[in-house]
């Protein structure tokens, strides 16, 4: 019947459509697929990434490229849905012919695009998620980890807590994996710097609970020494809020990974959970030092606000693809994982090593106090800043490779 | 005399408080869902939608009068009345003329609303996190039950949910509009026949019912971070409520938040891991015992 | 009344589409095989759905959950238990089966919107075992790498494989739409009253629908993992069945290809128009609202009503 025709007819144009949104790049440009999320509450981390690499993108295009070949990037919304995210992959991949893949925030995307990458033998950066198997047991040769994974900023924390004299502690988080593997990694580590800790208990709510005080309450009621809270990005404002408003915070130290980033203390403003200890990888006062300080002022100019952590990662992968594919001579994929491996690049908090046995970038640690500003008026800092240099905590080549095999 | 102490011991006492305040952002958002459900028919998804556009509103509102508790009362007021023109609006241009169509259609047509009113916010309010203060006065916390401490914003949240919940009572059962609506609600055709004009009877209870969602948002704002994905959220657990409750019914709406927050609160004393699925567990209970509901709805 | 969706010249445009499909990895790249790929079980799935849906009046809200443990159990049969792969494939759809039969019974006795709300109930409860179960389920991070048979593993080996399950699945349902069981199914959608009175038993029709939708949701699931090697938790979510919805009502619930023309469209939306911005929901949403107020019966439905009319127009004139 009919009909058929125009189901017919209906498929083929929007196929034909399909020709007209494919980009039409020229040989003559290096290009960059993003898959990230968007939408929603990680939006503005994915953002904060996007922002850092178009800043070096941009300076590396008006130098006139790489190779003479300037560089093109292009997005993908997955909206934190890792078959959407999969697919779109897929299409940067398959259909827009990228020489690279960059992503994403969500972990399950991650290692599921990871493990495309590897059939497809194409290099896939990830610039954000923290899930300590993309360059552990499930790392490979053409993925590269540039965030802190969890199993770096757990030993970090571990580090600089076994020095303080906390023994009974309390494990509270956000439950799905990066909750629990920041918990983990902190926990058995601190266990076995410091043997004599002890766990009393654990509480897990649900990612995106909005009402913390029925867990808060609890966990007072059994007064522990020290709260490790395994909180998410997004989380993290709504439990400062519930946090200062339950009075935990005068109560009870605690511990929550990348709660002094500019992220969580920017919007929290005079709110911000003060007494609180956080590590992170990079803060935007920190070190006070002229590369940081034009860093900076070159990305408040460009986007009219302060770097969160996140901006870290998206310049560290602007500059290993600059420096890779310079080092390597030629848009050559294999040629370009060679040149990354044991690579060292520039970056606004020193030089930083993409190390070869595991293909994770090694950054340093910040571990801190939130405080008040005598420079900054209208949000807390990090204050008693410990900078804890990587080779003081990566997991060792030889135990990243064990897992591997397993 | 042990188990007395058990029962009424600090952290449970602590915890039904604390599962009661929980109870009234969800009873506020309820209440317009299920008027909206019980008088319109519309299963309007797009409500978590408005209640986010409410804590923005606060947000924007509160900012633009300096930021602090002044900002805050201005907010409270503005906001759900900015969200209940702009449902307004959208209930005089679409929805009015769909309302002899099917639920499903309905269903999919707020659905639609929300599609695009989620990249909307995006679009005019970016996607940093946006914080709301609490109000000078609520700061802290009061300490109750063994020393634990129960905010004071929370206490504030307590008293307002009755307040809400009598004056809606009030409206829909003593006001005549509230009275209209609610024949309307069961014969459409019959309130025409005596002359009342039944369009602007429902778009008043559209009305109402965002009203609701947004007042819920700008309620919640203080206490959470303001971000995209605020409207699924909520949106899931609204609905449970409303049909656990009856729909269309008030004191159910609060019912089923009272037994939605106590589950959840309570849950998580007895399994912390799993505490999410005792509510469900007692939705799934509910619907199995009373299937329409445990009070009377509208149809 | 089903309407016959292939009659004479039906049948040779028909041919040629199958023809096309079965010769496109000759000529497509290699991403639209994906593509197509996608759609065909993804319009599976919208076709399990309108099963209850359009031709039962079932207001089926938590389909998804069929498909997610569909495609969890053949991800954990082929990767927990040592037996072949194949063995997935049929473990996958009877666990679907097996889930739809319980969660069936329990909500049967609900009607309409209580039904659904039951359902989504339950569902959610299966999701959250999904996304917690780390040791065994993969947890948020689901399962990746699945080990898919060497067969079909290339991107054509899945293509035909898909390909091949999809088309005798549709020709499974379409008979089944056919037969007199459907036929009575329709009738319990327009008036359960009166199809009770006649001696059909109403509530065993529904749970026998809901056990089909529920198998074929499942391979749908099993095709997923042949197609992207992996699972997620995400694909038990409400907010996936409420797309599927969507993929029927775009495409038209009243017809059979209708969902298939849905999941068409919107997949094909969301990978091209991401090519031009990040906010693909807003046109999406504005489509549907489109739809719903000229289209009430999606374009499929609309464009058969309107060859039907052409056609009654076209007899009383030759009359």
């Amino acid at each position: 019947m009919k009909k058929v025709i125009y189901l017919f007819v209906f498929m083929v144009g929007f196929l034909g459509l399909s020709l007209f949104s494919s980009s039409s790049y020229g040989a003559n440009t290096i290009k960059i697929g993003i898959v990230d999320t968007y939408s929603g509450p990680p939006a503005t981390m994915s953002q904060d990434v996007l922002d850092g690499f178009k800043m070096v993108v941009n300076e590396i295009n008006a130098k006139g490229g790489i190779l003479g070949k300037k560089i093109e990037f292009v997005t993908r919304d997955e909206k934190f849905k890792p078959d959407v995210g999969l697919a779109m992959a897929k299409e940067l991949v398959l259909k827009e012919n990228v020489d690279l893949l960059m992503g994403t925030i969500s972990s399950s995307t991650a290692l599921a695009v990871s493990d495309f990458a590897r059939k497809e033998k194409i290099p896939f950066l990830v610039t954000n998620s923290r899930t300590e198997k993309i360059t552990g047991e499930k790392g490979h040769r053409y993925v590269f980890g540039i965030a802190e994974n969890t199993a770096m900023a757990g030993r970090a924390a571990a580090h600089a807590l076994s020095k303080k004299p906390f023994m009974k502690y309390w494990i509270a988080g956000d439950d799905y994996e990066y909750g629990h593997s920041i918990a983990e990694n902190v926990w058995n580590n601190l266990k076995a710097l410091k043997p004599g800790v002890q766990l009393l208990e654990q509480t897990w709510w649900k990612v995106g609970e909005s009402d913390f005080t029925p867990y808060i309450t609890q966990i007072m009621s059994a007064k522990p020494d020290f709260l490790i809270a395994a909180t998410g990005g997004a989380t993290m404002v709504t439990f400062a809020k519930a946090a200062k408003a339950t009075g935990l915070i005068s109560r009870i130290p605690m511990y929550q990974h990348t709660v002094i980033d500019y992220g969580v203390l920017g919007p929290l403003g005079a709110d911000g959970p003060e007494g609180v200890y956080g590590t992170a990888p990079y803060l935007f006062y920190y070190p006070d030092a002229p590369a940081n300080k034009a860093y900076v002022e070159e990305f408040r100019k460009a986007y009219g606000r302060y770097p969160q952590m996140f901006a870290l990662f998206g310049y560290s992968a602007g500059r290993l693809i600059e420096r890779g594919f310079q080092k390597a001579g030629a848009v050559d994929k294999e040629k370009f994982i060679n040149a990354l491996e044991g690579m060292v690049i520039d970056s606004p908090v020193g030089k930083l090593e993409m190390r070869a046995c595991d293909h994770q970038l090694q950054l340093p640690m910040i571990f801190g106090v939130v405080k008040k500003s005598p420079q900054f008026k209208d949000f807390l800092v990090a204050g008693d800043i410990v900078m804890v240099p990587s080779k003081d905590f990566m997991p060792k080549c030889e135990e990243v490779l064990k897992t591997r095999k397993e | 005399m042990d188990l007395i102490y058990a029962i009424f011991s600090p952290t449970l006492m602590s915890q039904i408080f604390v599962g009661l305040s929980r109870t009234v952002i969800l009873f506020i958002v309820a209440s317009g869902l299920s008027l909206i459900l019980g008088v319109l028919r519309i299963p309007n998804i797009w409500h978590g939608s408005l209640y986010m556009v409410g804590a923005f509103m606060t947000f924007t509102i509160s900012g633009a009068f300096g930021g602090g508790s002044v900002g805050f009362w201005i907010a409270l007021i503005l906001a759900p009345l900015g969200v209940a023109l702009v449902s307004l609006i959208a209930e005089r241009s679409f929805f009015q003329h769909l309302y002899e169509r099917e639920h499903l259609m309905l269903l999919l047509l707020t659905f639609a609303f929300s599609l695009v009113f989620g990249d909307l916010v995006k679009m005019v309010w970016g996607m940093q996190y946006k914080s709301v203060p609490v109000p000078q006065i609520f700061q802290g916390s009061v300490h109750l039950f063994g020393g634990l401490p129960f905010p004071l914003y929370n206490v504030f949240l307590l008293a307002i949910g009755p307040i809400v919940a009598v004056a809606l009572w009030l409206i829909v059962n003593k006001t005549k509009i509230g009275k209209i609506s609610r024949a309307a609600a069961v014969d459409r055709e019959m309130v025409g026949a005596v002359g009342i004009n039944v369009s602007w009877v429902f778009a008043f209870v559209f009305m109402i019912g965002c009203l609701l969602a947004g007042l819920g948002g700008a309620l919640v704002a203080p206490t959470v971070n303001v971000s995209l994905g605020m409207d699924h959220t909520l949106i899931m657990e609204a609905f449970l409520i409303v049909i656990i409750g009856g729909l269309g019914n008030i004191w159910g709406a609060l019912l089923g938040a009272l037994i939605f927050g106590l589950a959840q609160s309570l849950g998580i004393l007895i399994w912390p891991q799993f505490g999410i699925v005792f509510p469900y567990a007692a939705v799934i209970i509910v619907l199995l015992l009373r299937p329409t509901g445990l009070l009377k709805s509208t149809w | 009344m089903t309407k016959n969706t292939l009659g004479g010249k039906g049948r040779i445009v028909g041919g040629a589409l199958l023809i096309l499909l079965f010769l496109s990895p000759l000529f497509l790249p290699r991403f639209y095989i994906y593509l197509v790929s996608i759609i065909l079980l993804t319009g599976l799935l919208a076709t399990s759905l309108n099963l209850p849906l359009g031709y039962g009046g079932i207001f089926q809200f938590h389909h998804a959950v069929f498909y997610g443990v569909g495609a969890y159990g053949a991800a954990l049969m082929i990767t927990k238990s040592g037996l072949s792969p194949w063995f997935g494939f049929v473990v996958g759809p009877l666990t679907a089966a097996f889930l739809s039969l319980i969660m069936g019974l329990i909500c049967i006795r609900l009607s309409k919107l209580y039904f659904g709300m039951l359902q989504i109930s339950l569902g959610s409860l299966v999701w959250i075992i999904a996304y917690r179960w780390y040791s065994f389920t993969g947890g948020d991070n689901g399962l990746h790498g699945i080990p898919v048979p060497n067969a079909i593993s290339s991107p054509n080996g899945a293509y035909y494989f898909t390909l091949l399950v999809t088309l005798l699945s549709l020709w499974t349902l379409h008979k089944i739409i056919d037969s007199p069981f459907g036929s009575a199914l329709q009738g319990i959608r327009d008036n359960p009253v009166r199809s009770a009175m006649i001696g059909i038993n109403v509530k065993l029709h529904q749970l026998v629908v809901l056990v089909i939708a529920g198998f074929f949701a499942g391979v749908a699931g099993s095709l997923f993992i042949v197609v992207d090697t992996a699972v997620f938790p995400d694909m038990l979510f409400w907010t996936l069945s409420l797309e599927v919805l969507i993929m029927c009502l775009l495409g038209g619930w009243f017809t059979f290809l209708g969902p298939m023309l849905g999941a068409a469209i919107i997949i094909s939306m969301r990978t091209f128009v991401s090519g031009f911005t990040d906010y693909w929901t807003l046109p999406l949403g504005i489509l549907m609202m489109l739809v719903i107020f000229f289209l009430p019966n999606g374009i499929l439905g609309y464009i058969e009503e309107k060859l039907h009319r052409n056609l009654i127009e076209q007899t009383i004139k030759e009359s």
